[in-house]
């Protein structure tokens, strides 16, 4: 019998096809724009973050604690080869990348500016592979004192591949050193900063003008869930005391303000969208009630009493937000997981991008815990929605309405 | 038992504004199978009476007592159930359900008092083969005429199993054909199944038809006569 009234309130959707349709398509466009927004927002931060851990951070860092105040080179990792060995033993670290770091100041003929520069080792599986666009790593050129430099700072500097340069910078006693180096490599990343101010050569080259024999100043880890890292990270802390470990959101607070504000982000996005389609579905489920005034009167007078015109009226609501949201969350899902793959190219926009850091290309992605998020603010939207009008319909008096027949 | 007894019935519209004596000391007794008119002039009060028996609307004053029961002692969530299952309802138009069809129109209310499925069906059938539309079963009320919607709603109204059945101006829209027909439907039901029918009406034919004529004016009883 309450079926029965269901059943009344899904043919009744369908009394006036056209708005019903509207409204189904509003909920489903509605629902489809915010999801797939959110995980375009939420690609792109990820990407973002992505390319930072990539280049600058890593999940988790380890430095000597003294190391970070004035990227003295006299503050290598100690015993940097064991604690690596033991690192690599981690189930959760999948990748771990070392060099040596310091700063100082790279000069051509024309030109000179201030860089970072990593040694890094011939075999290692650094990420600036990934950006090379001319050339090769520092490891595989046959040159003598090959050095891998940005795009921007080859420009800067007036530079090609085979230019000679000079890095200059202290060694770990606070002498001046420095040696001539030959272009062997240009990369362009995502960062036209990062690409002015970094400079890559041979691990042993670098440690042989600072004073060091093999030693590293920086391990970084890649774990396979980065929102993991504090808790490792304190782990490790315990575990190696004299070092001091770091993660992501501690070194990059900005990328940690970012996460949690594309989070954010979505889900006021979401909560927008979904107060624009409580109105719209209110409106019309007014409409439809107040149309139906006689009717109603007639169904209280000859016995439907006010639980099952409400829970009518209810269900009405509900099918007509039950049929969009769904498809509106599978569209959304299809979307998302085909420009996943693909992506979205924005490279009509990338110059403006890549100085911020982000990636000419987005792909957009959404946890699955968010899908089930949003279904649940879509259910208590919708059924929010539906009460008002409901109870609308319980305040006509049925004798007023039967009066509107003659 | 009569089926309906009121005493004293009076209503005012607007008590406390321009007061409307709409109803003033109705004593009504309507007999177990009894065909009874209530006509009158305009404003008269039909209406009012008749929503007054039914419990849809309260007297200012005076009690109705429906086959034993006072309505006043029923709470509005036992009135509505009351009407449920003692009233069959006819009014002057809107009586059906746009998007059901015959049939599921006249087992709604018998889905309502929460009947099997089965008898909900097979009564409804049967009820509209009697009232002459066993080939509109399936049909929407925007398919039907005037008069083909009122015969579905008299087989609703009949289909609950009421005490009587109340039926304001039922004729008003439908042409003196139709009309003729309804009525011969109804006295057909009313002599075969003895179904209590109350219903007000302007149309002087109708009135012939009525075995009881009860004449309101200005919230009286005017007249009370009974023919054969
Ligand atoms: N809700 C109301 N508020 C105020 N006055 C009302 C209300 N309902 C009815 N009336 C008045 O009560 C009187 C009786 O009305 P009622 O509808 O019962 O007459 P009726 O005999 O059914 O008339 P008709 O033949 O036109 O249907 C009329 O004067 C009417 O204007
Ligand atoms: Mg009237």
């Amino acid at each position: 019998m309450f079926l029965k009234v269901i059943q009344l309130g899904w043919k009744n959707v369908w009394r006036n096809p056209m708005r019903s349709a509207v409204v189904i398509i509003a909920v489903l466009l509605g629902t489809w724009a915010g999801i797939f927004l959110s995980g375009f927002f939420a690609g792109m931060a990820q990407g973002y973050l992505n390319n930072q851990f990539k280049l600058t951070v890593g999940h988790i860092e380890i430095v000597h604690p003294q190391f970070k105040d004035l990227y003295s080179p006299e503050y290598y990792i100690p015993n940097s080869d064991d604690v690596i060995r033991e690192l690599s033993q981690l189930s959760y670290v999948q990748n771990i990348s070392t060099e040596s770091v310091t700063t100082g100041l790279a000069q051509s003929a024309h030109s000179n500016y201030g860089v970072t520069m990593h040694g890094i080792h011939a075999d290692s599986n650094n990420a600036i592979a990934d950006y090379i666009k001319e050339g090769t790593m520092p490891g595989q050129s046959d040159k003598r004192n090959p050095v891998l430099i940005g795009q921007k700072l080859a420009e800067r500097l007036d530079i090609e591949i085979g230019s000679r340069m000079v890095l200059s910078f202290q060694d770990k006693n606070g002498e001046i050193t420095g040696g001539a180096f030959r272009v062997a490599g240009i990369f362009d990343s995502f960062s036209d900063p990062y690409d002015e101010g970094n400079v890559f050569i041979g691990l042993e080259n670098m440690n042989e003008l600072l004073g060091l024999t093999n030693q590293v100043h920086n391990i970084q880890l890649e774990l396979a869930d980065f929102s993991q890292a504090s808790q490792y990270a304190s782990q490790l802390q315990n575990e190696y005391p004299n070092l001091q470990i770091q993660t992501w959101g501690k070194i990059a607070p900005e990328l940690q303000y970012m996460y949690d504000m594309t989070d954010l982000m979505m889900y006021i996005v979401m909560v927008i969208i979904i107060i624009a389609l409580i109105f719209s579905i209110i409106n019309t489920m007014l409409m439809a009630v107040l149309e139906r005034t006689r009717e109603l009167g007639m169904l209280r007078a000859v016995g439907m009493n006010k639980p099952r015109v409400f829970s009518m009226i209810v269900s009405e609501t509900l099918f007509l937000t039950m049929v969009g949201a769904p498809v509106g969350m599978l569209l959304s899902w299809i979307t998302i997981s085909y420009f996943g793959n693909v992506g979205i190219d924005l490279s009509a926009f990338s110059a403006g991008l890549s100085a911020y850091g982000f990636g000419t290309v987005i792909y957009p992605s959404l946890p699955n815990i968010y899908y089930l998020n949003i279904t649940l603010m879509i259910a208590a939207a919708a059924l929010l929605s539906a009460l008002y009008p409901a109870w609308k319909s319980l305040q006509l008096n049925p004798v007023e309405a039967i009066r509107k027949f003659n | 038992m009569a089926v309906i007894e009121t005493t004293g019935l009076t209503k005012v519209y607007n008590a406390d504004q321009v007061p409307v004596h709409a109803l003033r000391g109705v004593d009504l007794t309507i007999e177990k199978g009894e065909f009874t008119a209530v006509v009158g002039p305009s404003g008269s009060g039909k209406t009012t009476l008749l929503n007054i028996i039914s419990g849809l609307d309260e007297p200012t004053e005076g009690r109705t007592i429906v086959q034993g029961t006072d309505l006043s002692t029923l709470s509005d969530r036992q009135l509505i159930d009351f009407r449920l299952h003692h009233i069959g309802f006819v009014f002057q138009a809107y009586n059906l359900i746009p998007v059901l069809t015959a049939i599921e129109n006249v087992a709604f209310v018998m889905q309502m008092q929460g009947r099997p499925q089965k008898e909900c069906n097979e009564t409804s059938r049967a009820l509209l083969e009697e009232v002459g539309l066993a080939d509109k079963i399936n049909k929407r009320p925007s398919e039907l005429s005037g008069g083909q919607q009122q015969r579905v709603a008299v087989a609703r109204a009949l289909s609950s199993k009421p005490d009587f059945v109340l039926a304001d101006e039922p004729t008003a829209n439908l042409d003196s054909v139709s009309s003729g027909e309804l009525l011969d439907m109804m006295l057909e039901l009313n002599e075969k199944e003895d179904m209590t029918f109350v219903f007000s009406t302007h149309d002087q034919r109708v009135i012939d038809r009525a075995r009881r004529v009860v004449t309101l004016v200005d919230g009286k009883i005017d007249k009370d006569e009974l023919r054969e």
